[in-house]
């Protein structure tokens, strides 16, 4: 299992050099004058020349990848050419935002989505057909939709959470969760629908194994072969989807992000991408990256750890 | 061009609001009536005044003084300076400074600390080059008098003195960019550095000792949106207590909101800037009879009621009402009478039309604005093509290769119409291809050279001159809405966008 681990960190750190210089070269087409742009139109030609310099921008761009990979190795990812920040700090301040929702979202996702999935699978008929049309239609909603209209009742009419801003979990454990209730809730519906489907199919699908009915017919208790048995065979689909979930939160919580003003990287990443601004874009991507390695690997192992016959493949 | 659509904002100061809020402050800030939540689509670049835009003030005001304070009706009062008067040939201004101002660390704020910031201003390449450009010397008479020496008169000097190039930091914070994000200034806040999240959230605590007199709030923050519908959420709910809303849509949201508070303002103005009028690119331009064609192409009227529920003025005038150039008449200068523009043309010599290329942002030129005008050019002959560019590279292509003969802009409409001249009517910035006349020479003369308010004639006649003779194609002044959550009375800012951040108090 150690050797597995290593050679995906390995073959992941591969990805992430290969990844960062692609992007950065995929960055420095467009060709945006930044020195025009930051200091506008009003500005003379020499003075936004001296400002691109300042910035490197008049080197090749492999050398500005190198530079910048070296001081990304040492830990310096650099400043945003548009406000200066320090690209570290910002993806430090945006990034538990993100996660934050991330993980709230996998967990009500993994727990409502494993219950009503096995509901259904186990128990079929009306209960069966009833998780099955409201999957549907929590798919079929769009999640905008949906988060408007949980900010438009939760919050702005009856008042219960507050409608836009972040508090971080070190400030306030309450004020944490009050902000993050409705984004994750809002989230949640359309993984809830999707991975509730998984684990329901994957259960009616081992169910119907012989082995199941072999433990059923011994007289074991039906909750016991469910929980021992078939959710332990059944789980790997459903953590898939909910890992691949997991990852397409990194960008997909945009909209989320934005309206209900949430500093985290997604919005970020429109932002800065709209201005060309590679520094933060590139942190950015790495950020990404990683998530999605990591993720990837965790999934592995866990889905491994659970159906060992998984290992082998 | 921080804000979505604004090119160029000037802010400033204002009224000194008293109101010592006693009582201390303590940890515990969380929605208790001495903080103020502003929220806001503008980003300032840093906290560095070199890189200070007049639409990014307030992040400004609350860590930095301003030379000279501006009031909410525009009018100019003492802030580290007391005094300021020119001499017979308006080129030397003198300046009698504060005496009890120092800075974090104790540097005392004194005449040397004004030269240093015109001086870096002037010569650091950044947004204030060119207000200071006609600074020829800083003359450093003793402590607290300095007299700024001009090549020409610049009848707009005290206005940057209050708005952007009047922001004074610490000299002793040059060296290195600190600025940019640990300012050091001698205003009533400082920055709460573990509290801050630049690019989301600026916290702002009060400072200790401050020489002036305490606004009322404890605690600023000011929260960074990229849309007005979080904004009008958070204002309805009472997270941010105070915003300017420029989107009609979201406007209309706000009003229909009764906890909400809202107080319109006329700011900017939307139009066409024709950049060539010599006929560099487009030779028909040249012809003052095809801007004025284009002039009565488009409907002013239909426009304002499509695209902004009604929600403004319609114009002709590129001055502000504040200005001594504006003129009431000239905002129906131009009515909407294909007919003439027709005849305008033939007149020209295009009896069939022309065509004409613009470049479009889609942040300034919405799609239904895009199709409005080229269906209203359309109408009088003239084929009017659009070519997308992103605002990455439409700056570059627009004022760098000068590639277009005019663009669709918002633009503010300060309330010191030398500004505007400055921008839009001189050779430069905004008339990059360099275009006068011998009116609008001698005019533009008069005024730079006449004490302040002796050449309002001239200012008007200058007015009237630039709209007869098209150079610009105005739509509407636009209404925007600031909006509160009950919580803040804002005043408004005369010529401005953004209110000054001393024009909010508790509400009464």
């Amino acid at each position: 299992m150690l050797s597995f681990i290593l050679r995906r960190l390995g073959s992941g750190l591969l990805l992430l050099v290969v990844i960062s210089a692609l992007a950065y070269l995929l960055l420095s087409l467009p060709g945006t004058d930044v020195g025009r742009h930051v200091l506008g139109p009003a500005v003379p030609q020499q003075a936004v020349d001296a400002h691109n310099a300042a910035l490197g921008l008049d080197r090749p761009v492999a050398v500005r990848y190198l530079d910048w990979l070296t001081s990304a190795l040492q830990g310096d990812l650099g400043r945003s050419w548009y406000t200066s920040e320090d690209v570290s700090r910002a993806l430090a301040n945006r990034l538990p935002v993100t996660v934050s929702l991330m993980v709230g979202v996998t967990l009500v996702t993994a727990v409502v989505s494993f219950v009503l999935g096995v509901w259904a699978g186990v128990r079929r008929g009306a209960v069966d057909r009833a998780v099955q049309t409201v999957s549907v239609l929590g798919y079929a909603l769009p999640g905008f939709l949906v988060t408007l209209v949980l900010v438009l009742v939760f919050a702005v009419r009856l008042g219960w959470f507050p409608a836009v801003g972040y508090t971080p979990l070190s400030q306030s454990p309450s004020g944490w969760l009050a902000t993050v209730t409705l984004p994750i809730l809002s989230l949640s519906v359309a993984g809830i629908a999707g991975v509730s489907q998984q684990v329901r199919s994957s259960v009616i699908e081992v169910m119907g194994r012989d082995y199941v009915r072999t433990l059923r017919s011994r007289g074991l208790p039906a909750s016991r072969v469910v929980f021992r048995h078939v959710l332990r065979s059944a789980a790997t689909p459903g953590l898939t989807v909910l890992g691949m979930q997991f990852v397409g939160l990194l960008g997909g919580a945009v909209i989320v992000e934005q309206i209900f003003g949430l500093p985290g990287i997604g919005a970020m990443t429109v932002q800065y991408t709209t201005r060309g601004d590679i520094p933060v874009i590139m942190g950015v991507v790495m950020v990404t990256v990683i998530g999605v390695i990591l993720t990837n690997l965790l999934v592995d192992v866990l889905v491994g750890w659970l159906n060992p016959k998984a290992r082998v493949s | 061009m921080q804000t979505k659509t604004r090119i160029n904002t000037g802010v400033a100061a204002a009224g000194a609001l008293v109101l010592m809020l006693t009582g201390c402050a303590g940890s515990s800030a969380d929605t208790d009536a001495s903080s103020l939540t502003i929220g806001t689509m503008t980003v300032p670049q840093s906290l560095d005044p070199a890189e200070a835009m007049g639409s990014a003030m307030p992040y400004f005001q609350a860590v930095y003084d301003t030379l000279v304070k501006r009031e909410p009706d525009g009018g100019y009062t003492p802030m580290l300076a007391t005094e300021w008067t020119y001499d017979e040939s308006l080129t030397e201004l003198t300046l009698t400074l504060r005496e009890d101002v120092t800075f974090d660390d104790g540097t005392p704020f004194d005449a040397e600390a004004v030269r240093a910031n015109l001086e870096r201003f002037r010569d650091g390449g950044g947004g204030q080059a060119q207000t200071m450009a006609l600074l020829e010397e800083v003359e450093v008479v003793d402590d607290t008098t300095v007299v700024l020496h001009l090549e020409q008169p610049n009848p707009a000097m005290v206005f940057y003195l209050s708005d952007a190039a009047g922001l004074m930091a610490n000299p002793a914070a040059f060296d290195g960019d600190s600025l940019t994000t640990d300012p050091d200034g001698t205003g009533p806040y400082e920055l709460d550095q573990d509290r801050t999240a630049v690019g989301t959230t600026w916290v702002y605590t009060r400072a200790d000792g401050y020489w002036g007199e305490d606004l009322p709030y404890d605690e600023v923050s000011i929260n960074l949106f990229d849309n007005e519908n979080a904004i009008v959420n958070g204002v309805r709910t009472g997270q941010i207590n105070a915003a300017l809303l420029q989107d009609v849509d979201q406007q209309a949201v706000a009003e229909s909101d009764e906890k909400v508070e809202t107080q319109p303002q006329d700011i900017d103005y939307q139009g066409i800037i024709l950049f060539d009028r010599d006929g560099h690119i487009a030779p028909e331009l040249a012809e003052p009879e095809v801007r004025q064609a284009i002039n009565h192409a488009v409907d002013r009227e239909t426009m304002l009621e499509q695209l902004r529920d009604g929600q403004g003025e319609t114009t002709s005038q590129i001055f502000g009402p504040q200005t001594d150039a504006y003129d009431p008449e000239l905002d129906t200068y131009y009515d909407h009478d294909p007919e003439r523009a027709r005849e305008l043309l033939a007149d020209a010599g295009y009896p069939d039309g022309f065509a004409l290329t613009l470049p479009r942002m889609s942040e300034i030129v919405s799609d239904p604005l895009a199709t409005s005008l080229q269906s209203d050019l359309a109408d009088v002959g003239i084929d009017l093509t659009w070519d997308n560019l992103d605002s990455g590279s439409a700056l570059n292509s627009i004022f760098t290769e000068q590639a277009y003969p005019g663009m669709v802009m918002n633009n503010a409409q300060p309330a010191e119409d030398w500004v505007t001249t400055v921008e839009l009517v001189l050779p430069g910035t905004f008339n990059f291809f360099g275009t006068t006349d011998e009116t609008v020479q001698d005019l533009t003369h008069t005024i730079q050279t006449s004490p302040d308010g002796e050449a309002a004639d001239q200012a008007r006649e200058l007015n009237r001159h630039l709209v007869e003779q098209g150079w610009f194609v105005p739509f509407y002044r636009m209404t925007f809405l600031h909006v509160s959550d009950g919580t803040v009375d804002v005043e408004p800012q005369s010529g401005m966008a953004v209110p000054a951040l001393y024009n909010y108090a508790p509400a009464e």
